[in-house]
């Protein structure tokens, strides 16, 4: 009896054992493709950092070392002597922020009426708001460089911070609309029984409550305006006048002597957006499952 | 500079007022209804106070003819507004309607007016040699379904059909759906397993996403160069370690003249995971533990468990994220114009859409590309009725 018990434990450690064994080695497994993949997706950002660090004569070479020999921030410096790289960055900043503050003031009163009220159209138009993102981009920039163009605005901020103010707009109400609907109506309610309007209700009330979806939507309205390349490239032809990207594709035209430069003013630009998206990653992309895809 | 910033600052200014005098309007009108005097003081108020914006903009000296029509036609259209205002409306919906107006307004003059203007585009005859004329007179010769012809019997670009771009773009955008699908189904997975340094394998996975797209395609093409890309530079230094393989017929790979296509591939699966993994995952996370526990106590396999418990839990979000990245795949030009797009780039790597842009802006053929344009989005928004009848992958979406 007493022999059969302890067999029958020992056979349950084994089992355990075993399972212990097959666990570990799967944890094992899973490590070593998830290390693999990080590496595929951080590699390319080294090269651009060990390109950047490249004395001047060595930096067309065949070499893989991350940090090369004789590293010099020489690039660096070059970036900020040779080009325009200082407007580049402040041409993007202005039309940027511009862009994301009318995109997100339209996006913040728009999703309220989508959210709170059922109006004729009001369904319609929230189909037509996903519909718009169906539009080829290159389909809406030819009117509108045609446009821009005859009221003289090529060449200016103005030309666009116009181009791209409504360009992120649907997506902008959509993210808020989703978030609004998670506010419970009875704190306006109550706000509307104290004797304000439902404006007032709004302003007031849902608004300050929406501070993180406004960031998210602000973020997502930044983030596309200060990366965009092809609008731009049509509107901005004056070197003065050019936005980051531009220059960086300039840099990186056809003349490969200028690679390091490239890889310098690339990093400088990148590190930051790089921060900014991964310290707010988590509800960025909270915003986006919840406004873009569940609705 | 100064000027440019001041221009800005002009802008906003004006913005501000016409979102003030937009929403006084509208007030206006939804609470004066019912005024005696509602009617025929909006149809000659409103023409009035535009009269008096049109002396003060032209200081005073207007143009005649084009001011009485103005005036005559705003006054008509004001006393149906009006009427409409009265007898319809009534009053109701004021405040969504005045809160989703400027919103509107801008959607209305930045993407449907210029729809309506392409659509107009593409029935004339705008081309380099007559968009002088145009941006003088405004006027345009009148075509007809010339340009549509076109666009089927005479190439976009110099050497690709227009059917071999359509074939191009299918191909482009189910091979990449079905890598970042497949792809971000497969790290998802990985990540939602209790192990550690979760935090930190996601946040390095996401870098493609996150960085600024113009940076990443630029630096991974230079990846690609023939002699200085690292893919090559790897090829190389492997057929030095193991020579057996050139026998083989491995070699170093002329990525940009001879692959452009695959290269922009490569690159735009590259970039594409990240967002795939992170809609699944969020998807992952959702599913109760215990649908899989009652399973493996049901004695079902794993990937029986996939196949019954994962796919169709995540079927409202997967279905969405598909249908969306779709669109946007066929819409991508970013990756493939950074990537062949400056002077003397090949057109072997060109799907519809990338075409399109160098038509307009790389050939100036302004009708033919409105045209052009019209089809494209036909045949996008075709596709994607198809794709939804068959799919209902929009039907989580409107919740």
């Amino acid at each position: 009896m007493d022999e059969a018990k302890t067999s029958s434990l020992e056979e349950c450690r084994a089992i355990l054992a075993a399972h212990h064994k097959r666990e570990s080695l799967r944890a094992v497994l899973i490590h070593i493709c998830l290390i693999a993949c990080c590496v595929a997706c951080i590699y390319p950002v080294l090269r651009i950092l060990a390109v950047s660090l490249r004395p001047g004569d060595r930096i067309i070479s065949t070499d893989l070392a991350l940090i090369p020999a004789g590293a010099t921030f020489v690039s660096y410096l070059r970036v900020f002597r040779e080009t325009n790289f200082l407007i580049w960055l402040w041409n993007s900043l202005v039309i940027t922020c511009v862009t994301s503050v009318i995109g997100v003031s339209l996006a913040s009163t728009a999703g309220y009426a989508f959210s709170r009220f059922r109006f004729p159209g009001s369904k319609l138009g929230l189909t037509l708001l996903l519909g718009t993102q169906m539009i080829p981009a290159a389909m809406l920039l030819l009117p509108l460089f045609l446009m821009i163009m005859r009221l003289g605005l090529t060449n200016t901020y103005l030309g666009m911070i116009i181009s791209y103010s409504v360009t992120s707009l649907p997506f902008s109400i959509w993210i808020l609309k989703g978030y609004y609907d998670t506010i419970p109506r009875s704190l306006e309610e109550a706000a509307l029984v104290d004797g304000t309007s439902r404006f007032g209700a709004f302003w007031r009330i849902v608004l300050p409550l929406s501070t993180p979806a406004l960031s998210i939507a602000f973020l997502f309205n930044f983030t596309q305006a200060w990366n965009e390349y092809l609008v731009a490239r049509v509107v901005l032809t004056d070197s003065f006048r050019y936005t980051w990207t531009l220059g960086l594709f300039e840099l990186q035209g056809q003349y490969l002597t200028q690679w390091g430069m490239f890889a310098a003013a690339s990093l400088m630009v990148t590190a930051p957006v790089l921060l900014v998206f991964l310290y707010s990653s988590k509800w960025l992309i909270s915003g986006l499952t919840l406004g873009g895809v569940k609705g | 500079m100064i000027e440019s910033l001041l221009q800005v600052v002009g802008f906003v200014a004006l913005l501000a007022v016409l979102v003030v005098a937009l929403e006084l309007y509208l007030h206006a009108h939804f609470t004066q209804f019912d005024k005696r005097w509602f009617l025929p003081g909006m149809a000659l108020g409103v023409p009035a106070l535009a009269l008096a914006g049109i002396f003060f903009s032209t200081e005073g000296r207007p143009d005649p003819g084009w001011t009485i029509s103005l005036i005559g036609g705003l006054c008509v259209a004001e006393f149906l507004v009006a009427l409409f205002f009265r007898y319809y409306v009534r009053g109701k919906h004021s405040l969504p309607i005045m809160m989703l107006a400027p919103g509107l307004l801008g959607l209305i003059l930045l993407i449907v007016y210029p729809l309506i203007f392409e659509v107009y585009l593409a029935f004339h005859d705008l081309k380099l040699t007559t968009v002088m004329a145009w941006s003088g007179t405004g006027a345009l010769p009148f075509v007809g379904f010339k340009q549509f012809c076109k666009v089927f019997v005479s190439s976009p670009l110099s050497g690709v059909t227009f059917f071999q771009l359509f074939l191009r773009t299918v191909w482009w955008t189910f091979i990449n759906v079905v890598c970042h699908v497949v792809g971000g189904f497969a790290l998802a997975i990985l990540l939602n397993n209790q192990i550690r340094f979760k935090g930190i394998y996601r946040t390095f996975l996401v870098i493609p996403w996150a960085m600024p797209q113009v940076v990443a395609v630029l630096a991974l093409r230079g990846e690609f160069h023939s002699q200085y890309g690292f893919i090559n530079v790897m090829i190389t230094r492997l057929l030095e370690w193991l020579p057996w393989l050139s026998r083989l017929g491995a070699e170093p790979v002329q990525w940009l003249s001879f692959h452009p296509l695959l290269t922009c591939t490569l690159i735009n699966i590259w970039l594409g995971i990240p967002f795939m993994m992170v809609i699944i995952l969020g998807g992952l996370q959702s599913i109760s533990r215990h649908y899989y526990d009652a399973a493996a106590i049901d004695g079902a396999s794993a990937f029986q468990q996939f196949r019954l418990i994962t796919l169709p839990l995540l079927r409202p979000v997967l279905a969405p994220a598909i249908t969306l990245g779709s669109i946007w795949t066929f819409n991508n030009i970013n990756v493939i114009y950074l990537v062949t797009g400056q002077a003397g780039g090949t057109e072997d790597a060109d799907i519809l859409v990338s075409a399109l842009y160098k038509a307009a802006f790389t050939y100036y053929r302004y009708s033919y590309s409105a045209a052009f344009a019209i089809v494209i989005f036909l045949i996008l928004f075709t596709l994607s009725l198809l794709w939804v009848r068959y799919s209902k992958g929009t039907e989580s979406a409107y919740g």
